[in-house]
């Protein structure tokens, strides 16, 4: 195990941990992305807006432990609080419309983490349904201020800074998406090895003993959730400025399955598997569903089987779980 | 050698005009999951246009290219109306089953310079959210205000309306109330179901316990039209003598198999049945069920895509080939032919069709078929909802 | 008082077809720990060779049910052999990405071979139409419904508590090792126990298609239903999911006879409040 390169390795480690790698990583696919795919902006914002959501969720599932099927909810209270500034109040200024996201996410993320940690396991799951399906309820019923099944239009996002206006190639969506990314992405690294990141993970591993430790999971928890619903309202505001309509979709139950499954897809309880995950299956999702409307699903669903047989770690999770077998091979 | 190089030429030069005359239009559409019978008629209603017409206007090859969007959800929808105009080149849009669908992609088309054909989308407004939209399909309002007129000629004086809550059963409500209270009629009571609910019975208490002497009702097409139509008869209410009305997406020719006897004499108003005797419908349904393979699948949002794709064709010889949204849409405004549903015109101020409504009822013919049997025609209906929206 | 009646037997009626679509999942979720969110895929499954059997081949309404519910296991058999037995003991949401990819590949077959159109089981003469109560007409339909959903719950209940199948059963489930010490062949009940659920999944599939019409996205569509009633029975709890049907019929019934623009936020309240008091299902093996 122990080499003579292990201080070099050490550094390696070192930066890796910190996310500075997944840092220059993000930014570099980024640019590639525009440069490569400068006619697929808008599906590469929405992969964006999405890597986020799953980044939420991974807060709470991966470093909580806590199962959700309802994680929409704060994705879309994020996409419709911006929305309904910009339709109803008029604040089309985008880092406005941002931070209302964000915060409506926060709002939703304390709601519904006072509601999902009443219970556990499979009673957890349907806790977090109904949550989500109650969201997507009473914004049907709201249809005067969220537009109902018809969805939110009249959305208007000014320029960022007065300067870059929002155009139909979506190059100032798709470089806005990005930035917000990294720096969420920064954030939460810092977050996750955080002394508060660190109990979060103890509260997943064992609460009882977090419990005796004096500390209380409920509170940690509950925290986490708040946090998460900021990464998720940041993601539905993303959502809202590139779209400029919102619709029901995005509170929808279909959505938080299928967030999960990009997740588990990815590698729970990472941050690169989360958006490793996301980036995977929409790309794969696009692909064939492009080359065949009709029966695409055929296939997501054997990826979906194949990588239970194959990375049951999720791709990230059986990649590294496979690169260090090599090195200690290689090593021994 | 100097042959040689000629011949290359003059490959690559035919090469790049063939490749020029061939024009694009991108299909957005519910290909897959819950609504993919829908998806299917979309593209068996294009089929077919292409099989009676064939894919050529003058020199210009048309090629169709599609993109799936299962469920209503403007983010993707819109995602791909942008990869089509920017990535495949489009010069059209077409489609659209669900209203926030084409609402997303509304804004990329003055942009783009490509005009939006409506297929399906019913929501009155979409006409109003970009000058390039133009519709084929119908509108909520439009297909659910006669039938208000027939209720009442009927002998109904009080009735009870049940619809999907959601923007088009809302709609539909809207429509069928004001419609029949204009004929002198009175709603007694307006019930708003959820989309998900799986039984009626219920519900149909509640229609007993109104004293309503006929009810009104809007639903999707799909699985819930059945249990509605069962429990309404399950539980007495067909033999109490309320009678039943509604729009035509409750009796969608692809369900009636599965309602199958509880359907019949069901009437219900909307702008096309399989089974409209006219020429050119005989030779659309004929080339439209071979296009989707199995005849029992054919239902309205192919008809709806069979006009949209002769009003592309239009457009397409109003421009010459060329890329030029404002022309394309000047060109249909006004446009008046027989489609397949009877005669019909492209509103020169609204860019929605105006249509006949008929009025069905369902029957079976002599080899057990069950049909949409059209018993009477309202002429050249507009689209009222507009109106009412614009109040 | 009539109304009040009538709704209840409408809850009776909603709430036992609910069960007998259900209980299989309640099976596999208590009994083998598998988060089966392909239970729908295999009911629909079931509804599909019910409605070729009946509509197609003209077999008798009988016929026609047993040969769904034979047909589907016997379509499980090798799907249980190949994935499912992979992921025995596995984290619940390894579970959950494996069953949702075998849904997405059965609702995609089924588009293929079925097309998208709605299929029914017609019924037989003897069972289509209703009866009079005197005070209401009930669909004849639904009384056999109630009725094979009793007789479901009785012949599950004492399989697994009255058999030494179910013995074995039991101890597989508390403890595998233990149980295979003592020379319980797990994998041989394992598979004995998918059969079952599969088979009570494909049954609810063709007696609840009156009601839930067979359409490939059938699969996902009543996923939410069905696992809202495991967990608020209680996974694995027969007379559990029985009490939780009978109730979840009264709440959704009651609700959306009272105020049916409500309807489902009284549903989903109902179940906050019922999950919240009670975490391991009204009547919960699982600990």
């Amino acid at each position: 195990m122990r080499t003579q390169d292990g201080s070099s390795r050490g550094l390696v480690q070192a930066l890796a941990d910190r996310g500075i790698f997944g840092i220059l990583i993000i930014i570099l696919v980024g640019i590639a992305g525009y440069y490569l795919l400068p006619n697929n902006l808008a599906l590469l914002t929405r992969i964006t807006a999405t890597a986020l959501l799953v980044l939420s969720i991974d807060l709470v599932t991966g470093y909580c432990g806590v199962a959700t099927l309802g994680h929409a909810a704060l994705f879309g209270a994020g996409a419709y609080g911006a929305g309904i500034a910009s339709a109803h109040f008029g604040i089309n200024e985008p880092i406005s419309m941002t931070l209302i996201g964000a915060a409506a996410g926060a709002l939703a993320g304390l709601i519904s983490g006072f509601v999902i940690l009443r219970a556990h396991g499979l009673a957890q799951l349907v806790l977090s349904i109904a949550v989500v399906h109650l969201a997507h309820e009473a914004a049907n019923k709201a249809s005067g201020w969220t537009g109902g099944s018809d969805g939110l239009s009249g959305i208007a996002p000014g320029a960022i800074f007065g300067v870059f206006e929002f155009d139909l190639w979506g190059r100032t969506a798709y470089v806005y998406g990005i930035v917000l990314l990294v720096l969420v992405f920064a954030l939460l690294k810092i977050l996750v090895r955080s002394p508060f990141g660190m109990l979060a993970r103890g509260v997943r591993e064992d609460s009882l003993r977090i419990a005796a430790m004096g500390a209380s999971a409920h509170s940690v928890q509950m925290r986490m959730y708040v946090i998460s619903g900021i990464v998720a309202g940041i993601g539905g505001a993303l959502s809202a400025i590139s779209t400029q309509v919102v619709g029901l979709d995005s509170l929808s139950f279909t959505l938080s399955a299928q967030s999960l499954v990009m997740l588990v897809l990815g590698g729970v309880g990472s941050l690169y598997g989360a958006i490793i995950g996301t980036v995977v299956f929409m790309f794969f999702e696009d692909t064939v569903s492009a080359a065949n409307p009709f029966h695409w699903l055929t296939i997501v669903g054997a990826l979906l089987i194949l990588v239970v047989l194959f990375a049951p770690k999720g791709l990230y999770g059986s990649a590294i779980a496979l690169s260090s077998r090599l090195t200690r091979r290689k090593s021994a | 050698m100097r042959k040689l190089l000629t011949t290359v030429f003059a490959l690559a030069v035919m090469s790049g005009a063939a490749y020029a005359d061939t024009i694009k239009v991108g299909v957005i559409g519910p290909f897959s999951g819950p609504f993919a019978l829908q998806g299917k008629n979309f593209k068996a209603g294009i089929d077919a246009f292409f099989a009676i017409n064939g894919n050529k206007v003058g020199d210009n090859q048309i090629e169709v290219v599609y993109r799936d969007v299962p469920t209503a959800d403007p983010a993707k929808s819109k995602a791909f109306a942008q990869e089509l105009i920017v990535k495949e080149g489009v010069q059209y849009l077409a489609g659209f089953y669900f209203t926030p669908d084409a609402m997303a992609a509304a804004p990329l088309l003055q942009q783009g310079n490509v005009p939006m054909v409506v297929m399906n989308a019913a929501t009155s407004a979409i006409v109003s959210a970009s000058p390039n939209v133009v519709r084929t399909s119908f509108t909520t309002w439009q297909t659910a205000t006669p039938i208000a007129k027939v209720a009442k000629e009927a002998g109904a004086s009080k009735m009870i309306t049940l619809v999907s809550d959601y923007g088009p059963g809302i709609d539909a409500e809207n429509a069928f109330k004001t419609a029949f209270e204009k004929e002198g009629g009175k709603v007694v009571e307006s019930i708003r179901m959820p989309l998900n609910t799986n039984d009626f019975a219920p519900l149909m208490q509640r229609v007993k316990d109104s004293g309503a002497e006929a009810l009104f009702t809007f639903l999707p097409s799909g699985p819930p039209t059945l249990a509605f139509v069962k429990a309404y008869n399950d539980n007495g209410l067909k033999t109490a003598g309320i009678k039943f009305y509604a729009t035509g997406d409750l009796t969608q020719e692809s369900d009636l198999p599965a309602l199958a006897d509880a359907g019949v004499g069901l009437q219900t108003s909307f702008h096309y049945a399989v089974s409209h005797d006219s020429p050119e419908n005989k030779a659309f349904v004929a080339a439209a069920e071979k296009a989707i393979g199995n005849p029992a699948e054919l239902s309205f949002p192919a008809v709806g895509a069979f006009d949209g794709m002769y009003v592309i064709s239009k457009m397409v010889e109003a421009t010459k080939g060329k890329q030029d949204a404002a022309t394309a849409v000047a060109a249909v405004k006004g446009l008046a032919w027989t489609s397949p549903r009877g005669p019909v015109v492209i509103d020169a101020e609204s860019r929605h069709i105006t249509q006949n409504i008929y009025l069905r009822e369902v029957a079976k013919d002599a080899s057990g078929k069950y049909y949409n049997k059209e018993i009477r025609t309202f002429e050249k209906q507009g689209d009222p909802g507009l109106a009412a929206a614009k109040k | 008082m009539q109304t009040v009646l009538s709704i209840g037997i409408d809850a009776l009626a909603y709430g036992m077809i609910l069960f007998v679509i259900s209980i299989g999942l309640s099976v596999t979720m208590g009994l083998m720990r598998v988060v089966n969110l392909a239970h729908g895929a295999f009911a629909m499954i079931g509804g599909y060779l019910a409605s070729y059997a009946a509509r197609d081949l003209g077999l008798h309404y009988g016929l026609a049910v047993l040969l769904a519910v034979v047909g589907t296991i016997a379509i499980a058999i090798p799907v249980e052999r190949f994935l499912y037995r992979r992921i025995y003991g596995a984290s619940e949401l390894t579970q959950v990405l494996m069953t949702i990819g075998i849904t997405f590949c059965v609702i995609g077959i089924a588009n293929f071979v079925f097309g998208p159109t709605l299929k029914t089981v017609p019924l037989p003469p003897s069972l289509s139409g209703s009866v009079d109560l005197g005070f209401r007409s009930i669909a004849i339909h639904r009384l056999f419904a109630i009725g094979a959903g009793l007789v479901v719950a009785f012949a599950l209940w004492f399989l697994i508590e009255r058999t030494s199948f179910g013995i074995r059963i039991r101890a597989a489930v508390d403890n595998a090792a233990m149980a295979a010490a003592l020379g319980v062949r797990t994998e041989i009940v394992y598979a004995i126990s998918f059969a079952v659920a599969i088979g009570l999944a494909a049954l609810g599939g063709v007696l609840g298609a009156e009601l839930l019409p067979v359409e490939p996205y059938y699969a996902l569509r009543y996923m939410v239903t069905f696992l809202v009633v495991v967990s608020i029975g209680g996974a694995g709890s027969i007379s559990g999911a029985l009490v939780a049907c009978l109730l979840l019929g009264a709440i959704d019934t009651t609700g959306r006879y009272l105020a049916p623009e409500y309807g489902e936020f009284f549903f989903y309240l109902a179940v906050i409040v019922i999950v919240t008091l009670f975490p391991r299902g009204l009547m919960g093996r699982l600990k």
